[in-house]
């Protein structure tokens, strides 16, 4: 799923000084996983808004809205009325979400609640860690199902970097596993150990975020 | 602030507590009561873990200067995690208070088995007591 995490609430009240009717909307989809922007967050974040902008001196009235996605169309509709109303929006939303109401109410100021982060797993209650950076050249065949882009702190394409820690842990790292040193541990369990020695072209970067925004087009899916 | 000095201030206190904390005597209430220098509602909750973080926030938007949660010692919860999650969300919530000028003292949690309605009276006036030095809610008349 896309992660994400509330921004200091202190920033948020900078963003809305200056307004008075603000909507809180979140997503209960990804950010309701990973509880940044579903509609328990939206619900506990609104009246905290209420009462920092109360205690800065800049009162506003707050109302709140989750949406079923907000990175559809369809769904966004559902809060075109209070949006109306609205004079600034705080969304608790991935920044797909986030950009797609900016564009359908783009006279209202929409202003993120949070910070996306990344695209992880939900490894224990409370505990999400990345699995794909979205390189756009996936290389888990090679790497026995583990992701050196995204969980390797050098995103290195031939570790281990030689760091790793006596525990197994990285050393940039100390909660976090040396994806290099779990590679090479599934590899010599399925007995192909030798597979990581061979020499590979390089990976194609270009297809990745560094090669400039992404556009992807289906001739055979459009109308 | 507010028109009430602090000498003058009874805080209004909302104490939800947990069903399974009474003693086996003690008639549930519900609704509200005035205790010395304060007054308080009474919530009844079938555990303290239904205590979720908006509810909370909104009482406290709304205009209560306190809320204190009665929970049941830690090995005593009929879901056995109950209370500890509770206690956990309501730091949180603590947390978050603190960082929008409203008081971390503002919510509080207190166990006790076997309790009695004066017991919980005291769980709320401990509440009060905290929330006065804090002064009145700053959303009260909002
Ligand atoms: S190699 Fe690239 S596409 Fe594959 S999981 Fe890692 S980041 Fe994602
Ligand atoms: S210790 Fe392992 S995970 Fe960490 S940077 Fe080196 S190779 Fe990458």
């Amino acid at each position: 799923m896309i992660t994400a995490e509330w921004k200091p609430i202190e920033e948020m009240v900078g963003y809305l000084r200056g307004h008075k009717k603000v909507l809180v909307i979140g997503c209960a989809t990804c950010v309701a996983e990973c509880a940044a922007g579903g509609e328990r967050e939206v619900e506990t974040l609104a009246p905290l808004l209420a009462m920092a902008m109360q205690n800065d001196g800049n009162p506003v009235e707050v109302k709140s809205a989750t949406l079923e996605r907000q990175c559809e169309p369809e769904f966004v509709e559902a809060i075109a009325e209070a949006a109306a109303e609205a004079d600034a929006i705080v969304s608790l939303a991935c920044g797909i979400g986030m950009q797609l109401v900016a564009e359908r109410f783009v006279d209202t100021p929409l202003y993120p609640g949070v910070n996306t982060t990344s695209l992880s797993l939900r490894e224990e209650p409370g505990l999400w860690t990345s699995r794909c950076a979205a390189c756009g050249d996936c290389v888990l065949g090679l790497t026995f199902g583990l992701c050196p882009v995204a969980r390797c702190a050098k995103s290195l394409m031939n570790g281990p970097c030689g760091g790793t820690r006596t525990d197994g842990m990285c050393e940039i790292n100390q909660d976090t596993p040396c994806i290099w040193r779990l590679i090479v541990e599934r590899a010599t369990a399925r007995g192909r150990l030798e597979d990581l020695t061979q020499v590979r072209p390089p990976k194609n970067w270009s297809n990745s975020p560094a090669g400039g925004p992404k556009r992807m087009l289906r001739e055979d899916l459009r109308s | 602030m507010a028109n009430n000095s602090t000498a003058e201030f009874q805080p209004r206190i909302t104490l939800l507590y947990c069903r399974q904390s009474l003693a086996p005597e003690v008639k549930p209430v519900q609704g509200s009561r005035t205790g010395q220098g304060f007054s308080v509602r009474l919530v009844l909750l079938p555990c303290s873990s239904k205590v979720q973080l908006p509810h909370l926030m909104r009482l406290l938007e709304q205009g209560s200067d306190g809320l204190q949660i009665a929970a049941c010692p830690e090995k005593a919860c009929q879901h056995l995690v109950g209370s500890t999650r509770a206690e956990k969300r309501l730091n949180r919530g603590r947390e978050l208070l603190e960082q929008v000028g409203m008081g971390a003292e503002r919510l509080g949690l207190e166990r006790g088995a076997g309790l009695s309605l004066e017991d919980l009276m005291q769980m709320a006036g401990r509440r009060a007591d905290a929330a006065r030095a804090l002064g009145p809610n700053p959303m009260k008349g909002v």
